[in-house]
């Protein structure tokens, strides 16, 4: 599709915009969507549009372009002109990169073996069958199959292009009403998709959970599944954009080079991760991706910037444009060294939480949350694991990254309908959580 | 656009599918945002395509392009049929729906001023005038991010039972977050919106200004004489906007036909409704909810729904009892009924699923003073923050942002993050009565995966719960 960025480009130079970014999709994704043991709907997306910025005099205007006829196209570039014209500019709009820039090959991010995969439902089988097998009784999920072609051009000389594939299969096991668990596994190749270890996952932890009773509340020692923390963990990634932090949508407001969490905590943005369901070769306005440390041993050390975030705070973009919001591409919390087992030795009493969902803010910049667990809840007591029910996690942001007391040293890649940003982090312990419960 | 979704359903009709539907979807619109007074730019939404749904042997398939020639089409329909039969393999039971009357008709709402007769910098006088208001106020208010967003949604759905719907809705909306910084304490009323479907004559009417000034003025109030508010057994008067998000998390989503036969599990979760507690009561008395997607330029509004079925209100609850479900045509059939329109899809690219659309506590006789008037000790919860609701829609959360307590009959002080967390019997069982005056609140409804965020009001009037455990932070 470069002719097509190439034209647009070169009619919006003629139209007299400045900066111009051009950034065109070809995406084809299949889904087949289970429960109850059944499928219940396939879905295939065949999808062409260009992602279409342009700034005039620090104007700026974003558009999609779907109809790429030439018409179109310039119909779309006089509109957005005559819309522009009249507009107050944006005052804090510093440009975009200068390219061209040289692109590296993600390891593990595109392989042929799943654009020809032709028949899906062999793999929903097996992972409800491998549910089943631990025990289950109702089985559901969702499985995607991803093919993305990523076309670049921009007027500051960049011209990139970048092809991905995925595979990924979220399953959520269940024995009766409140017995659940739920497994999730996303790869960028064919030969590393597990999807009866996410099954196995949901089964087992729907098995352990049978006949839960009311849990309890006040503050507890949590671990926190790789699943749970992830959940955390993605929400916190749309704070740690500078954009967020303006807006007054972050607790990392006015906390650079402080101390935001335990010194065991170092939490990164690795755009260019190997097998990372969100690894990209380059951010949106051509920069090569690449890893960002945000938090190193506890200090908030960035945000996520664009170059135009970057050049208002006078330092260097970090390869995380969105051109008006910065994004995380893959968050990835540093393993520690804790066997699981050694890290639920270390609770005498306190509660292994396997998901969570619904994660909700009082307030954003003071970082008051709560979330509800779901699926197995377990009180562990000396060892022992008791299934829980009907308990709320009621804390804030910053005091669960100061609380973590241990990390697991096995690092586990998450991506779900819950999750949005990927994310990799082994299990969490976390000291003295916040936990409420309805009482009627 | 006729030829093109006649030409889908025709095709997959040939191909061997039992059931065929088209739906295009053509949206267009501006957005603008304000960050701190400045202006973010602007956003043109032109987005266009054809979804393709299909019953093959008992099993469902959907495919959409937004390459609108009839190859790119006719590509689409073979893989949705193919993907039907497919997924008729991993089925115990064949997919059925319901019969139903489908009518052929068009329908729009109209603007009085339309949107798209006005610049962009027009519509961001309308963010710059919140923006003054609030600095008017003189409250310190740091960060402040605006947003306005049109949208004009043309549908033509056709299927191969006889229906076909043209539609046209055009939606207009305003949000904001604002953060408050007064004596060394902050608060924040994020995610406000004021949302309608029709012109910009309805956004000028509400005036979101002043809403954001009430909030404003409302957490300043509150960081300087704000104080705890009472723990333990108390009455509770929750507004319109919190009764709203109230009957949304815990009456709308349980009654949701496909979560309660188990098809949302893996995402938005199940129900502890089951089909057979129709007819078991779950509310007292003074308790009925009902659903409308018909209420006219309501953020949810539309009068066939994407299955074309003709809308109606819906009585989920009535005086405490569970009176219906919503259903779509496949959890209609389910229960031996005819559907009540509420399959929704948010895009032509989105397969319709049961959902929401306006969700209210109907009114009562109570005007607020007689509401309030023999409360010994209470708290009334005017807007809130943090909420959330566990997956089966029984354990749930609700944080006042804006509340006062009610000491013997009287508004007093501002009160610092009631927090409401109680189960959804308890909750409805708790409420002896409910105001006079519906209001409505606008939001996005969030199920499906891919996610499908629906246009939603929630509200009703105010209710006056007894004897509820009331928390503190």
């Amino acid at each position: 599709m470069f002719d097509v960025n190439e034209f647009i480009l070169k009619k919006a130079k003629e139209l007299g915009f400045g900066d111009v970014v051009v950034l065109s999709h070809e995406m084809n994704r299949r889904q087949i969507r289970f429960a109850n043991n059944e499928i219940t709907v396939a879905k295939n997306w065949h999808e062409r549009k260009v992602e279409l910025f342009v700034e005039l005099e620090k104007r700026v205007a974003g558009t999609t372009i779907t109809e790429l006829s030439e018409e179109n196209i310039e119909r779309t570039l006089k509109t957005l002109l005559s819309n522009m014209k009249g507009m107050s500019p944006k005052e804090d709009y510093y440009g975009i990169a200068e390219g061209p820039f040289q692109y590296r090959d993600i390891p593990e991010t595109f392989d042929k073996a799943i654009v020809e995969l032709d028949e899906l439902g062999e793999y929903v089988e097996r992972a409800i069958n491998a549910a089943l097998e631990e025990g289950a009784k109702r089985v559901a999920g969702v499985l995607y199959t991803d093919h993305n072609r990523l076309y670049l051009t921009t007027s500051n000389g960049v011209e990139a292009f970048d092809e991905g594939t995925g595979i990924e299969i979220s399953v959520r096991a269940f024995i009766g009403d409140l017995e659940s668990g739920h497994g999730t596994n996303s790869v960028r190749v064919l030969k590393k998709f597990d999807p009866e270890s996410a099954g196995r996952k949901a089964g087992e932890i729907a098995s352990l959970a049978r006949n839960p009773e009311q849990g309890p509340e006040g503050k507890f020692d949590v671990i926190f599944d790789p699943l749970a923390f992830a959940n955390l963990l993605s929400y916190m990634s749309f704070m740690t954009s500078a954009y967020a932090a303006e807006a007054g949508f972050s607790f990392l407001v006015n906390k650079l080079n402080q101390k935001v969490a335990s010194e065991l905590v170092t939490i990164k943005d690795i755009g260019n991760l190997p097998n990372g369901y969100g690894s990209r070769k380059f951010d949106d306005e051509g920069v090569p991706t690449r890893e960002t440390t945000i938090i190193e041993n506890g200090t908030f050390k960035t945000f996520l910037l664009n170059t135009s975030l970057a050049k208002k705070y006078g330092t260097e973009t970090t390869a995380n444009a969105g051109l008006i919001m910065p994004r995380a591409w893959n968050i990835l919390l540093e393993p520690g060294d804790y066997t699981r087992e050694e890290l639920f030795e270390e609770v005498k009493r306190g509660i292994y939480i396997t998901n969570v969902w619904y994660t909700r803010f009082q307030n954003y910049v003071a970082g008051d949350f709560s979330t509800i667990p779901r699926d197995g809840i377990f009180l562990v007591e000396n060892g022992e694991l008791r299934p829980i029910r009907n308990i709320r996690v009621s804390d804030n942001f910053q005091r669960i990254l100061e609380g973590i007391k241990a990390l697991g040293k096995e690092s586990h890649h998450i991506h779900w309908w819950e999750v949005r940003t990927p994310v990799s982090t082994p299990y969490v312990l976390v000291k003295d959580v916040g936990i409420t419960r309805a009482t009627i | 656009m006729h030829d093109l979704v006649e030409f889908a359903v025709e095709k997959a009709l040939e191909l061997g599918a039992s059931y065929a539907e088209a739906r295009f979807e053509e949206k267009t619109g501006t957005s603008i945002a304000m960050k701190n007074g400045v202006p973010e730019g602007l956003s043109i939404l032109a987005d266009k395509g054809i979804g393709i749904r299909v019953l093959v042997d008992g099993g469902m398939g959907f495919a959409s392009t937004n390459v609108l020639t009839k190859e790119s089409i006719s590509e689409a329909v073979k893989k949705a049929v193919k993907l039907a039969r497919a997924a008729s393999k991993v089925r115990n039971e064949p997919i059925v729906f319901s019969e139903e009357d489908f009518h052929r008709v068009s329908y729009k709402v109209k603007m009085k001023k339309d949107f798209r007769d006005f610049s962009p910098e027009e519509k961001l006088e309308l963010l710059r005038k919140v923006e003054e208001e609030v600095k008017a106020t003189g409250v310190n208010v740091p960060m402040r991010y605006l947003s306005y967003s049109d949208q004009l949604w043309k549908k033509v759905f056709l299927n191969s039972e006889g229906a076909y719907v043209k539609s046209k809705i055009p939606r207009v909306s305003i949000t904001y977050n604002l953060v408050v910084f007064e004596n060394g304490q902050m608060e924040q009323a994020p995610f406000v919106q004021r949302a309608f479907s029709g012109g910009l004559e309805l956004i000028e009417k509400d005036e979101p200004w002043s809403w954001a000034v009430k909030d404003v003025l409302a957490l300043k109030k509150l960081i300087y004489e704000g104080q705890k508010p009472p723990e333990g057994r108390v009455d509770l008067v929750i507004s319109p906007e919190v009764v709203g998000i109230a009957v949304h998390e815990s009456v709308g989503h349980p009654y949701e036909a496909d979560r309660i036969f188990g098809r949302e599990a893996a995402q938005a979760g199940e129900s502890f409704v089951k089909p057979d507690m129709l007819g078991e009561r779950i509310g007292s008395e003074a308790v009925t909810v009902i659903e409308d997607p018909t209420i006219p330029n309501s953020w949810g509004f539309y009068l066939y729904d994407d299955e074309g079925v003709k809308a109606r209100p819906r009585y989920l609850i009535k005086d405490g009892i569970i009176t219906e479900f919503l259903t779509n045509r496949e959890y209609a059939a389910k229960l031996g009924q005819r559907s009540n329109a509420s399959a929704r899809a948010i895009n032509y690219n989105r397969e319709p699923i049961v959902r929401m659309a306006n969700t209210y506590l109907a009114p009562g006789d109570y005007s607020f003073e007689e509401l309030i008037e023999d409360i010994k000790l209470g708290v009334y919860m005017v807007s809130f923050n943090e909420w959330n609701i566990d997956d089966r829609r029984y354990q749930q959360r609700y944080i006042g942002r804006e509340a006062y307590l009610i000491e013997n009959g009287e508004i007093k002080h501002p009160v610092r993050r009631p927090i409401l967390e109680i189960t959804t019997r308890a909750l409805w069982s708790s409420v002896d009565a409910v105001g006079k005056e519906v209001e409505f609140f606008p939001g996005t409804c969030g199920k499906g995966e891919p996610g499908q965020g629906v246009p939603v009001w929630m509200g009703g009037a105010h209710a006056r719960l007894r004897n509820i455990p009331l928390r503190r932070p």
